[in-house]
């Protein structure tokens, strides 16, 4: 099926049916991605882009973590902290960019931490949704077998909240990758966004369907793997949506 | 003296299941009857393919090859109504409009949709919860809503699979004693399918004992307990009788479908 | 008044920890611990907020972005909950369409800018499509999901009981899916704000992100946090609001709070 689109594509667009200079032939994209890819600035993108992802996530999963769990197992804690992020997270984190670029300067760090922040929430609501809908059975079962605090938390909060975790932080790799995309779109000078933006202005229309591209198949690669890492670390747990 | 016609025929009955790599036979030419007004449990190991019959008779899937014939009585009624055993109630739907969804379909008007509906949660004891939703009933009073929906649609015939499977073993009694009350009051021919066999001597006039894998009837065993049964009926030798013998035969059926189930043994048979 | 009381009890610390907060951001900016060009007291955001609203400011770009969101959303609703439910019901249509979809969904919507405005007259038009392009995706992909979760003995019985064809459809497909479609919708709502917010943000001078960006790059930093503050409440009351709606409309559905 989406072979046979893009046959359909490739015809019209060599047949003109649609304007070929607003809707290039795949192939024509195909030798662009392949030719900047290696030589050009596409793989340069990439890893910039790539590397914005990958220290956003860090920064945002290991508080976001830690945090839900927090909120999870400390009542009062929740009671103070919930109201907060119950009114951050329905907010566009892209909203948050104009203050850390007045705070932090024009730059990675502005960047960075925007990415982080989309994933930072939705990582926290998932944990602490993975704490809080465990089955209390479980816990009862953990104390009548002696286990205790942190071996209580060890060996069976930690466990049972673990899939909703990781689903929390698959949603949130693909929020942040979202996030910086449209930063680099709007503010940055560099990185797969800001190359579709450039290519864009310069109506140089294969370039920029070829890291339109590039973006859909990392994004499609992330979250493929992702599934697939989730079924294979997390094999007692059903296929969720 | 003519012998009546049977409201129930199975005769030569066979089910197959096709899937692409392989078949399974669930029912190998079962042949039974159950005549008009009577209590017919069918009791089986697991996987004899109770409810396969089951779901012949009501029309949900069509039988490889023999023939099924249920005699119609009452013209306009529906064959059969079915109690299923995990309720299968809609869970956007009140327990009234639960009981009502058969007649709703049927195009009843809404007056006697709710006269009907009102009569049929009285005789299950759920007048108070008929404006609830299922989530916020037991498993008990969800599936006596189960049996007010089929019964409120006057079937000829009322199937029952293993509706009290669920329960716990109170509530299991209490419901037991009011299928006997019901079915006292209504005179339904009833197919239940049972997997207690103690259920089956409580509840049924005759009782059909399924072989395990593929499902053939094993022996049909009369029950002559007497009628009205109450639970007292477990004190008497001849119930004490009556479920030794058929247990003794369930049980070489259960031991060889295990068997079966195991498989030869994998080291032995690389040894 | 004295259930109030009883709720203030309760909620002390989730009433009291906003308001302790917000004291001591006052008390840091006005004693200069915070520099106020960053972090302005939020008296000062709260007087910039009534400026806004009352020279009829506010309410233009909010007007915008909330036209906006209900077209894009309606767009993706429509669509997301029509395509989604053929695709549930018909095995062939969610087999030729999932890897289309499973490919063009991850991108990231603010990218479909460029490639609308080649196919629709750009605009208003463009601006709503681009919006509505991912929360169409989730929306199918929920209610898809929805139609196929649906307990299998329940539709059996309902079949027994004598519903079929459209009746069927009404009365238990449609029904079974509408959790799983709700949170769909109330997903992409969310989707929706998000790149409405970036897209205002790229090209348009209306709206909530324009103002915002605006607001930035003349440096009224009191109206970033002014405009900030309603973006986020737009997001609380949409998100929270249909939560609302969906707890009220499908009361059978137990744990409406947890999903
Ligand atoms: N839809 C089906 N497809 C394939 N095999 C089935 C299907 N339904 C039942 N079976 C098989 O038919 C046999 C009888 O099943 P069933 O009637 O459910 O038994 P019971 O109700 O007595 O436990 C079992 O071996 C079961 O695996
Ligand atoms: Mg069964």
């Amino acid at each position: 099926m989406p072979v046979a689109l893009l046959a359909l594509w490739e015809m019209a667009s060599r047949l003109a049916l649609v304007s070929p200079r607003y809707f290039p032939a795949p192939t024509t994209i195909g030798a662009v991605l392949v030719d900047r890819l290696t030589a050009g600035d596409l793989g340069g993108a990439l890893l910039v882009t790539l590397a914005r992802l990958g220290l956003a996530f860090a920064l945002a999963a290991v508080p976001g973590v830690l945090l839900g769990l927090l909120m999870g197992i400390a009542r009062a804690f929740r009671a103070a902290v919930e109201p907060y992020v119950a009114f951050v997270f329905p907010v566009p984190k892209i909203a948050l960019l104009p203050f850390l670029l007045i705070i932090l300067g024009v730059g990675e760090p502005a960047f960075v931490l925007t990415g982080a922040a989309s994933a930072f929430f939705q990582i926290v609501i998932s944990t602490l949704g993975g704490v809080r809908t465990m089955d209390p059975r479980l816990l009862e079962v953990g104390h009548n077998y002696g286990a205790h605090g942190a071996r209580l938390f060890w060996k069976v909060i930690l466990p049972a909240a673990l899939p909703a975790i990781f689903t929390g932080l698959r949603l949130g790799l693909g929020l942040a990758l979202i996030a910086l995309v449209a930063v680099e779109f709007i503010a940055a000078k560099s990185g797969l966004g800001h190359l579709v933006y450039r290519h864009w202005q310069m109506l140089s229309t294969p370039e920029m369907y070829a890291a339109f591209a590039l973006v859909g198949a990392l994004g499609l690669l992330l979250t493929r793997g992702l599934r697939a890492l989730q079924a294979r670390l997390l094999s007692w747990q059903e296929e969720s949506f | 003296m003519p012998t009546p016609v049977p409201k129930v025929l199975v005769n030569e009955v066979s089910v197959t299941f096709e899937s692409h790599r392989r078949s399974v036979l669930a029912l190998d030419r079962i042949s039974l009857q159950a005549h008009a007004g009577e209590f017919l449990c069918v009791v089986g190991p697991s996987g004899s393919g109770k409810s396969t019959l089951l779901r012949v008779l009501a029309g949900l899937l069509r039988q490889s090859a023999g023939e099924v014939r249920i005699e119609a009585d009452h013209p306009g009624s529906p064959l059969t109504a079915m109690v299923f055993q995990e309720h299968a109630l809609l869970p956007w739907r009140t327990v009234r409009d639960n009981v009502t969804f058969g007649l709703e379909n049927r195009g009843v008007g809404r007056a006697e949709r709710e006269a009907r509906a009102r009569e049929m949660l009285a005789m299950v004891g759920l007048t108070r919860f008929a404006a609830h939703y299922p989530h916020q009933l037991s498993g008990g009073m969800k599936q006596r809503v189960g049996i007010a929906r089929a019964l409120a649609s006057d079937p000829e015939v009322l199937l029952m699979d293993e509706p009290l499977a669920a329960l716990d073993a109170q509530t299991r009694t209490i419901m037991q004693e009011e299928l006997l009350r019901i079915w006292a009051a209504l005179g339904k021919t009833v197919v239940y399918v049972t997997h207690s066999l103690e259920e089956a001597l409580l509840l049924g006039d005759r009782i059909v004992l399924l072989s395990a894998r593929p499902g053939r009837v094993s022996r049909i065993y009369p029950v002559d307990l007497g009628r009205p049964r109450g639970l007292e009926v477990r004190a008497s030798p001849a119930y004490g009788a009556l479920l030794e013998t058929i247990w003794a035969r369930l049980r070489e059926e259960v031991v060889r479908a295990m068997a079966e189930d195991r498989g030869p043994d994998p080291d032995r048979a690389s040894a | 008044m004295r259930r109030f009381g009883r709720w203030l009890a309760e909620h002390s610390i989730a009433v009291g920890s906003p308001l302790v907060l917000l004291g001591a951001w006052e008390w840091a900016s006005a004693t200069g611990l915070l520099r106020e060009a960053f972090f302005p007291r939020p008296s000062t955001i709260a007087v910039h907020l009534r400026q806004l609203g009352a020279d009829g400011t506010l309410w233009g770009h909010l007007g915008a972005t909330l036209v906006r969101i209900g077209w894009a959303f309606a767009l993706a609703a429509v669509l997301g909950v029509g395509i989604g439910l053929a695709m549930g019901l018909w095995r062939g249509l969610r087999e030729g369409l999932d890897p289309v979809f499973a490919v063009i969904y991850p991108i990231p919507s603010i990218l479909f800018l460029p490639l609308v405005g080649f196919l629709v007259p750009p605009g208003e038009i463009a601006v709503v499509v681009t919006t509505a392009v991912t929360s169409f995706f989730l929306i199918a992909f929920t209610t898809t999901h929805g139609v196929r979760q649906i307990d299998r003995v329940v539709v059996e019985a309902a079949t027994h009981y004598g519903a079929r064809g459209w009746r069927l459809f009404t009365a238990v497909l449609l029904p079974g899916s509408l959790p799983s479609i709700f949170t769909g919708l109330r997903l992409g709502l969310g989707f929706a704000l998000i790149v409405v917010v970036a897209v205002e943000i790229v090209s348009t001078s209306r709206g909530l992100g324009a103002l915002l960006w605006l607001s930035w790059q003349i440096l009224k930093v009191e109206d970033m946090y002014a405009t900030f503050f309603v973006i986020a409440l737009v997001g609380a009351v949409l998100y929270h609001g249909l939560a609302a709606l969906q707890a009220r409309l499908l009361p059978w559905v137990q744990d409406v709070a947890d999903r």
